[in-house]
């Protein structure tokens, strides 16, 4: 071990260096299993202290396929189902949350990044059986000096609401029955006999073991007379186990119970495969005897319950304080969370908005806050805005971030993107003049100016609009909006080809090809987007493509391979997901064709194949 | 700027120190090799694998199975075993790979082991061609290979990249471009124009100096002078040159028009360097056939530099490829899928059956052995195994102790044991702890100790071969090469080379079961959560009368498959599961199936949906989603449509077929089939 001192004076040396000159000089408070209980009570209590809390998510991957990640032109519909789509494969290392209040020209942080790994604790096959890593981002982690080992082996688990509940099921584990409502129903024969056997039986064992305790102290009588008895040891209390046939039955126990047995506690043991096998009875002392065992137990289940949920924890106090959040890009971070933490995704869009916001009333997104404020092609990623934010407003926010790092130095860089977000937020509010007026103190009751950039799901780079709206923008640097109804997919023409030449192709070959009518902008390498300007020449160009009266160098380059589609088809390709295979939107299209009974080439020749007209009736088919 | 990258890299390297450090494993000498000492590691392995009598492999993988019905079945067919073994090749990652060259010294009477770790990790070290950018872990193997202390942060930081031979024939195919001309574009926007009249200005100063200064320009105020970095004085192949930098792609777009309309003899030049990094270069020319000898110069030189950032890419090919161009026998242990892996990550896409899978693989790696069924396959193997489970580790501490052990313990019974010892880097160890297990290293080296000490219970004498003999031809072991497990659960053992399915008789350890008959099997799925596989056989033998259903087997929560006793059952299965669904009124409600229809999502089909649903590559956890996704449910009408005319066909003339539909047919055929099916369940 010798030869290492020298070196780890030099680590010494250079983190101290790193402190002192690197950007990211605020410490970030980096948890694992191991230190998560403390910090879970930590992190509970800056919440409740907090204004905003802000939240960032480092990935195992968004899309490898250009087509497959949220573009300009897509509506709120396709973008959604694109996040999904990511949220279902991919997996979260990082979860970086940050509370922080925000005065004038301060915003106070306590930053926590949780390393999370969906580790089947419970081996039941949850949280995930497997997930997807794109090398391209796990690349980028390496850069950033992201510790796998530390995420892999100590990661925190975590699982959904609805996979505890269906884990609960499995598990089996008693359950205590504290809330217990006495049925206003009678009782029926069958009832009042197994009422009268059940409460004999309960009271000849509860006797037995009294007289036993009272008469003799030999240990050995007492295991006999035990076993005669069909008693067990709950910890150091007797107990007994009734089975029971039905949730009636059940409720006929706990009734016995509460109104015969007050020294009598019971616990519902859960069947395997759902429903109850049997109620277990335990028998305590004295009142305080049972008091100590209801606490008991109630730990007990608070443990077990932490151990289940792991992170979701802290997901579920960020919820139940409603405090607003603050994040980069809503609808990607939120469809991961939901996921992860609430329930499979729904297939609708505006399902999903509404359940999401019954978790989090407001949801601040920084792309669109900044959007009046930086241009779009500057605020392709948070540095990039900030440098841009940094060069044009002069504004200082000063960051006080309490945490000081002692325990593992070096390491509390990690998660610092969430402090970006943090003080981005503060000069954003300070710029757009959005918390100026309003008196620290009574934080989040009192800003009206922020309100309305609140719960904006819709990415912006989609631009501004509700759900419902059918227009794109297709160029992200361009504000100008298309009617989806204006837009024609187009592939088939050979590799190699820019948009310009495409359009210099296209020029003329149509009456919808005239000059300054149309621009073309490429998805991928396979196939390219045609916006025309007047309505109903996208109508028109696929009429024509599909009747065969073709003339000119349409008609050449048609019967080269050149097929066209309108944005429908492309709408019904985002909703099945068998069409997600493979990495060109072409193959995509081609293989939409082929499932809608149309082959490529009946598509150019025949005269009823026209995907435009037909295909509302098919999404409806799509959507059984 | 070497300076700069030095910092960076120690800054990293020690900043890697505060990362957690995965325990050292063991204390078993082997080589470890990541992307730092490759290339040597690679040489000197070349010269192992030469010599060496046989190389022994062993892979660490991301996962097995992607979700838990594509883990193998009892009741899979072979060509769906074998989908499932691509679907895992082709979705997971290898993130190590073990080579052991193990060769015979006749002098010390022992083997010598040579075992490599190689850390893999699929880096795309040319832009977006890389080995696939996507790759799944299953959580569970991650949480395993964690347990046994893997280095991720290694094996992501410094794992060798690779690119199979169909990806680098690829992109030896599309070479780069020429940096031909853009075209001419119209100068629109004001800051071109200003940008495009300063270039000019600089360029002609800087040709004016050239033509009056002759090389005394470094001295002058040109433009090499003051803060402008972006204009470096250098030369390129004995010609003045100016080295731009700091520029856009457009603005170079612009630069490289402004060159072409206005400077007659100065060329724009866009070098590849070694294929690492682009340098965009304005260089001066004596003449037009300077200019064109230069742009042809250029040519080639990014040629070469493209071929070898290729070659570089290639990585740890290169060792298969040493073992493809060696021909040594590759021993592994239950190897099926390592080979698929190995053949779809540095060969190319897997093909669709395992018959062609096999003749591909074998005109690579043309002699393969599996030692487990090598050890299964023989009476006195399996003596000396006692019975006890073939995995790797058991069988090698019962087969070869003396060096699980590291021979610490000999006795006399050791005589008839074949030794081995470890040489690492030039030095020679025979004593070692026990090493991990799950390092793939260690793993192929516990396989080539195994292969040897059956090897010598088969007859083969090591002493007595002649070192130019070729293991791979011995007529003792020819029965079993390139035989493997294609499922070591039902013990069905494919040969490579011929595409023959064999299935092992099982000895007696495992227990029989109902033989199973595809043909007799309907793949239920989506219904009610709350049935489980016993619920399933009461339910139908309640509708189709005791004896009916031969086995259940349940795939997952969502799934299972249905044996019945007659091939007929299965289709009057699905016609009464659809009549029951159409009618949907109190009397379908009455039949004991209706349990299972409840919820209106279960769907039915024939066994031959499985294979379309493991066919496809998407990925979903649960089977009943798998198949809604990929819409088998229009097939159980079809299915049910062709029962229905093979009925039609058995039981009625054939015109009547053209007269009536189908719906008719169905109609005329429904009744009775039900009524049929309740007497018989009223009868038992």
């Amino acid at each position: 071990m010798a030869p290492l001192s020298p070196f780890l004076r030099w680590r010494r040396y250079f983190c101290t260096n790193i402190s002192s000159a690197s950007p990211h000089r605020w410490g970030v408070k980096q948890v694992t299993k191991l230190n998560f209980s403390g910090a879970l009570e930590e992190v509970g209590a800056r919440i409740s202290e907090s204004d905003f809390i802000a939240v960032s998510l480092q990935r195992t991957g968004t899309a490898c396929a250009a087509w497959h990640r949220v573009s300009a032109y897509d509506t709120t519909e396709t973008a959604y189902l694109k996040a999904k789509r990511a949220a279902e494969r991919f997996q979260v290392l990082q979860f970086s949350v940050c509370p922080f209040s925000v005065g004038a020209c301060k915003v106070t942080a306590h930053p926590y990044n949780f390393h999370l790994f969906p580790r089947d604790e419970l081996k039941i096959g949850m949280p995930s059986f497997s997930f997807s890593c794109q090398t391209s981002f796990l690349e980028s982690l390496v850069q950033e000096d992201f510790d796998f080992n530390a995420c892999i082996y100590n990661g925190i688990s975590y699982l959904s609401r609805s996979q505890e509940s269906a884990a609960k099921l499995r598990l089996g584990n008693p359950v205590r029955c504290s809330h217990f409502v006495k049925s206003p129903s009678s009782l029926s024969v069958a009832d009042a006999v197994f009422v009268g056997r059940i409460k004999y039986r309960i009271k000849q064992w509860k006797d037995a073991y009294k007289d036993l305790n009272k008469n003799t102290n030999d240990a050995l009588v007492r295991s006999l007379s035990q076993l005669v008895l069909g008693g067990e040891n709950y910890g150091s209390r007797p107990c007994i186990n009734i089975d029971v046939c039905s949730e009636r039955q059940v409720q006929l126990i706990l009734e016995i119970l509460v109104e015969f047995f007050e020294e009598l506690v019971p616990l519902v043991i859960p069947a395997k495969g759902g429903g109850i096998q049997a109620v277990r009875v335990i028998l305590t002392s004295s009142k305080e005897d049972k008091d100590l065992l209801e606490q008991e137990l109630q730990h007990l289940e608070d443990e077990e319950t932490r151990r289940v949920r792991g992170f979701r924890e802290v997901i579920n106090l960020i919820s139940a304080s409603q405090k607003p959040i603050v994040c980069y890009n809503s609808l990607n971070d939120f469809t991961f969370i939901y996921k992860m933490f609430f329930a499979p995704l729904p297939s609708d869009v505006d399902e999903f908005i509404c359940s999401l916001r019954s978790e989090f009333p407001q949801i601040f997104d920084l792309t669109h806050m900044m959007k009046d404020v930086v241009p779009m092609e500057k605020a392709t990623n948070i540095s990039a805005a900030r440098s841009y934010l940094r060069s044009r407003y002069f504004t200082t926010i000063n960051m006080e971030v309490p945490y000081k790092d002692t325990e593992n130095e070096g390491n509390s860089t990690h998660g610092h993107n969430v402090l970006n977000i943090c003080h981005m937020f503060a000069k954003l509010c300070s710029i757009l003049k959005l918390l100026a007026t309003t008196d620290p103190l009574d934080a989040h009751h009192g800003f009206p100016d922020i309100e309305k950039h609140a719960n904006i799901f819709r990415p912006s780079i989609l631009g501004p609009c509700d759900s419902s709206d059918e227009s794109v923008r297709v160029w992200s640097s361009s504000k100008r909006r298309i009617s989806t109804q204006d837009i024609v997919f187009l592939w088939g023409f050979g590799e190699k080809m820019s948009a310009g030449m495409l359009k210099s192709w296209l020029e003329g070959s149509h009456d919808a090809f005239s000059e300054n009518c149309f621009n073309i902008r490429f998805v991928d390498k396979s196939c390219a987007i045609v916006v025309f300007f007047r309505p109903g020449l996208s109508g028109a160009l696929l009429g024509t493509m599909s009747s065969g009266h073709l003339s000119g160098r349409l008609r050449e380059m048609v019967s080269e391979g050149l097929k066209g589609a309108s944005y429908e088809v492309y709408k019904r390709i985002c909703r099945r997901e068998s069409s997600w295979e493979g990495a060109e939107l072409a193959d995509a299209f081609q293989r939409a064709m082929i499932d809608t009974g149309h082959s490529p080439e009946a598509e150019s020749g025949s005269k009823e194949t026209d995907i435009y007209w037909c295909s509302d009736s098919r999404i409806k088919f799509d959507d059984l | 700027m070497n300076h700069r990258i030095t910092v960076v890299a120690l800054s990293r390297a020690i900043a890697r120190t505060f990362t957690t450090v995965a325990p050292t494993p063991s204390s078993f000498p082997m080589k470890t090799v990541t992307r730092s000492n490759f290339e040597p590691a690679l040489e000197a392995l070349s010269d192992y694998v030469r010599s060496a009598d046989f190389v022994a492999v062993d892979l660490e993988m991301t996962g097995i199975a992607s979700a838990p019905w594509r883990e193998s079945f009892e009741f899979d067919r072979n060509d769906i075993r074998y989908l499932k073994v691509k679907d895992s090749a082709e979705k997971f990652a290898i993130i190590q790979f073990g080579v052991c060259p193990f060769r015979w010294d006749s002098e010390k009477l022992s083997f010598i082991a040579y075992p490599h770790n190689f850390y893999i990790f699929p880096r795309q070290e040319i832009s977006s061609r890389g080995p696939s950018c996507e790759f799944l872990c299953q959580t569970a193997s991650m949480d395993f290979l964690a347990r046994y202390q893997f280095d991720f942060n290694l094996c992501l930081r410094e794992g060798i990249s690779y690119l199979s031979r169909e990806q680098e024939n690829e992109l030896l195919q599309q070479l780069p471009r020429d940096c031909a001309d853009s075209g001419g574009f119209p100068l629109v926007n004001i800051p071109d124009l200003f940008f495009t009249e300063r270039m000019k200005i600089k360029f002609k100063e800087w040709h004016d100096y050239l033509l009056l200064g002759g090389s005394s320009i470094s001295e002058t105020h040109g433009i090499s002078g003051g803060a402008n970095q972006q204009f470096q004085i250098s030369f390129y192949k004995t010609r003045p040159a100016l080295s731009l930098a700091g520029f856009t792609a457009h603005q170079l777009r612009l630069i490289q028009m402004v060159i072409r309309k206005h400077f007659e003899d100065l060329a724009y030049v866009s070098m590849n360097f070694e294929g690492s990094h682009i340098q965009q270069l304005v260089v001066y020319v004596d003449s037009k056939a300077d200019r064109d000898l230069l742009l042809k110069e250029v040519k080639e030189d990014n040629h070469k530099g493209f071929k070898h950032k290729i070659k570089a890419a290639v990585g740890f090919r290169h060792v298969i490829d040493l073992l493809c161009t060696e021909k040594k026998l590759i021993v592994g242990h239950n190897c099926f899928l390592d080979i698929a892996h190995i053949h779809s990550k540095f060969f190319g896409h897997l093909p669709i059956t395992a018959e062609e899978f096999g003749s591909s693989i074998i005109k690579h790696l043309p002699h393969i052995i599996d030692t487990k069924v090598l050890l299964n396959s023989n009476d006195l193997l399996q003596q000396l195994m006692k019975k006890s489970s073939t995995s790797l580790s058991s069988a090698f501490a019962l087969l070869c102790p003396q060096i699980a052990l590291g021979y610490k313990n000999c006795d006399l019974a050791s005589l008839s044991r074949v030794k081995a010892e470890v040489q690492v880097d030039d030095i020679r160890v025979s004593n070692w702890d026990p090493g991990a297990k799950h390092e793939a290293g260690f793993d192929a080296f516990m396989t080539g100790c195994i292969f040897a000490q059956a090897c010598s219970h088969l007859g083969i004498d090591f002493k007595l071969l002649s070192p130019s003999e070729d293991l791979a031809y011995n007529k003792l072991l020819q029965k079993h090469i390139n035989h493997l497990y294609l499922s070591w659960t039902s013990g069905d053992i494919i040969n490579l080379a011929t595409g023959n399915m064999t299935t092992e008789s099982m000895s007696s350890s495992k227990k029989r079961r109902p033989k199973i008959i595809h043909d007799n099997i309907v793949l239920i799925w989506g219904f009610p959560s709350k049935i489980m596989a016993g619920d399933l056989k009461e339910c139908i033998v309640k509708a189709f009368g005791y004896g009916a259903v031969t086995s259940v087997y349940q795939i997952d929560e969502t799934a299972a498959f249905i044996q019945f006793s007659r091939s007929g059952l299965v289709s009057d299965f699905l016609v009464l599961k659809e009549t029951l669904e159409r009618k949907n009124s109190t009397i379908s409600v009455l039949n004991p199936l209706w349990k299972l229809l409840e919820g209106g999502k279960t769907r039915a089909a024939k066994y031959e949906a499985y294979y379309e649903i493991c066919r496809s590559a998407l990925l979903k956890s649960l089977f009943a989603d798998q198949a809604e996704a990929i819409g088998i449910k229009c097939k159980t009408m079809q299915t049910h449509l062709e029962a229905i005319e093979g009925r039609a066909a058995r039981e009625e003339d054939p015109p009547i077929r053209e007269i009536l539909s189908a719906n008719e047919i169905m109609e005329s055929l429904y009744s009775p089939v039900v009524e049929k099916q309740v007497e018989t369940s009223k009868l038992l």
